[in-house]
């Protein structure tokens, strides 16, 4: 379980987090999502103890992050935004020196499985450098997952990537968290919070504006979306919670429209007035 | 304590630098131009005290190039993982103390330190016949990498940008090389400058790796070097306890 109360961040004058409370209950993948600059990574940092909020607590699994950070440490992992992969050392120099830190019990075995299981055995002598953007993804999960971690923290962790090979890295959440892993998911891909999230929290300028599943959050604001361009080639949008009604209104607006089903971007324009991307 | 990962990454990165020629001959190029220019041509024939100039130059030249790689190695590796590579994340995450972090980086400093001196001293005794070693010669050279190394963490973590490294390099470490007794006697420096040198760290290596025993001004310097080291130590455990992004 992690607890997430009244956290309040202010980089200069910009607040990235505005009292901001949420909870994730343990097993479940938890999706943040919103747009850039709307606090995804500032919670992933101060969650993951590199970032000291102004105000607020967190409790992971009852320990407080802020005043305890030292003893959180064991329980998480995290790949973030940013590709920390050291680029000075090979593939398994990177999983060795990770895995010496967390203090990692038959080390040397669960680097051998990390590789075969990512892939990555072939290229265990590379340099980061020397790696695809795909394969770096890899090896920051396999580096996150070798501590055995009860709570994986992934930021964006697809951006950037190919859709095929982000379809991998989406099959290798799913299986953290079938291995009973907690997972916070930071992202602004729609489609990945969609078909990885148990529950999704959406973020704009530091506060969570909406929560729950994603079925629940698109039921909420309608299942059905009208599209027509207007006479100035914009795109209005009309949400319904059901189709005979989008019917009834495109009939009304004539020929052409189109009408699909709701995302998690449907949610976030009707909330905010703005788009994710 | 949990410092052996962070020192061992530093080894390994060492490790492949040494295998690189060009490492080795860019820890030596400075120290010889010194050594040539000073040693063997401006002060061929003069002397200091006991010394010919060649003899009074080799051991400053032996600190000099410790406090210079100690401090530079760590100074930037710090900076540039904090900054630009991020690696320095996976410190802060991981389940280890500060200490274990500033453990860890200063005494991959303080191999580098000697082992840059070392290649002064193989230098030293190819050119200069009367080059010989004493106890606290070694002494001061592993405390001068020592307390360089602390003051590279503390440098490494309050720098915001790899420029302003080299600022602090151009204006605290350059001068430090030249004013302190690397190549010539303190005593020559003008009485209303000399608060100031002694004040300066690098000043009582200098008094330190001259001396085949300590007396009193060794004792006292050898005190100064460890209230340094200590205070840039503590300072830098300090400052990543209070590391945040």
């Amino acid at each position: 379980m992690i607890e997430v109360y009244n956290l309040s961040k202010t980089y200069g004058r910009i607040k990235a987090l505005d009292n901001l409370s949420f909870k994730i209950n343990a097993g479940e993948i938890y999706g943040l999502l919103g747009p850039n600059g709307a606090g995804k990574t500032t919670v992933v940092k101060i969650l993951t103890t590199i970032s000291k909020p102004d105000t607020g607590s967190v409790k992971i699994f009852g320990i407080d992050v802020v005043k305890t950070p030292e003893k959180v440490k064991n329980l998480i992992s995290c790949v973030p935004q940013e590709n920390n992969l050291d680029r000075e050392l090979t593939v398994y120099e990177n999983l060795l020196i990770y895995g010496m830190l967390h203090k990692v019990r038959n080390l040397k075995q669960k680097i051998y499985d990390a590789l075969l299981h990512f892939d990555l055995q072939e290229r265990r002598e590379a340099y980061v450098s020397e790696l695809s953007g795909g394969m770096q993804k890899r090896l920051l999960l396999a580096r996150a997952l070798i501590s055995d971690p009860k709570v994986l923290f992934l930021d964006e962790p697809t951006t950037g990537l190919d859709p095929q090979i982000r379809r991998q890295i989406w099959d290798l959440i799913r299986k953290a968290k079938m291995e009973g892993r907690t997972v916070i998911l930071t992202t602004h891909y729609i489609e990945e919070a969609d078909v990885l999230c148990d529950r999704v929290g959406i973020l704009s300028r530091g506060r969570l504006i909406a929560e729950g599943s994603p079925e629940d959050l698109k039921k909420c604001v309608g299942n059905f979306v009208l599209e027509k361009l207007d006479g100035d080639g914009r795109l209005i949008q009309h949400i319904f919670k059901s189709e005979e009604e989008a019917y009834v209104k495109a009939k009304t607006l004539g020929p052409p429209f189109s009408i699909r089903r709701s995302n998690l971007e449907d949610v976030f324009i009707k909330l905010t007035g703005e788009r994710i991307d | 304590m949990n410092w052996y990962p962070v020192f061992l990454r530093e080894m390994i990165i060492f490790k492949r630098r040494l295998l690189r020629l060009g490492y080795i001959f860019s820890t030596l190029i400075i120290p010889i131009i010194y050594l040539f220019a000073f040693g063997l041509g401006i002060g061929k024939g003069f002397r200091i005290s006991e010394y010919d100039y060649l003899g009074f130059l080799l051991p400053g030249l032996c600190a000099l190039s410790s406090m210079n790689n100690s401090y530079t190695w760590v100074a930037n590796s710090l900076n540039l993982n904090r900054i630009y590579s991020k690696t320095f994340q996976m410190f802060i995450q991981s389940p280890i103390s500060a200490i274990s972090i500033v453990f860890g980086e200063v005494l991959s400093g303080i191999l580098k330190g000697v082992f840059a001196a070392s290649l002064i001293v193989i230098v030293g005794f190819l050119t200069h016949e009367g080059f010989e070693l004493n106890w606290v010669f070694i002494l001061a050279l592993i405390l001068n990498s020592f307390m360089f190394s602390s003051l590279g963490v503390v440098i490494g973590m309050i720098t915001k940008s790899h420029e302003d490294t080299a600022t602090y390099s151009n204006f605290l470490i350059i001068p430090m090389g030249f004013f302190t007794g690397t190549f010539f006697p303190i005593e020559k420096i003008p009485i209303i400058f000399k608060p100031l040198i002694y004040v300066l760290p690098l000043t009582h290596t200098n008094i330190l790796v001259r001396k085949d025993s300590l007396d009193f001004m060794g004792w006292l310097s050898l005190l100064v070097m460890l209230a340094y080291s200590v205070l840039f130590f503590l300072l830098g455990i300090r400052l990543i306890k209070g590391y945040s992004e």
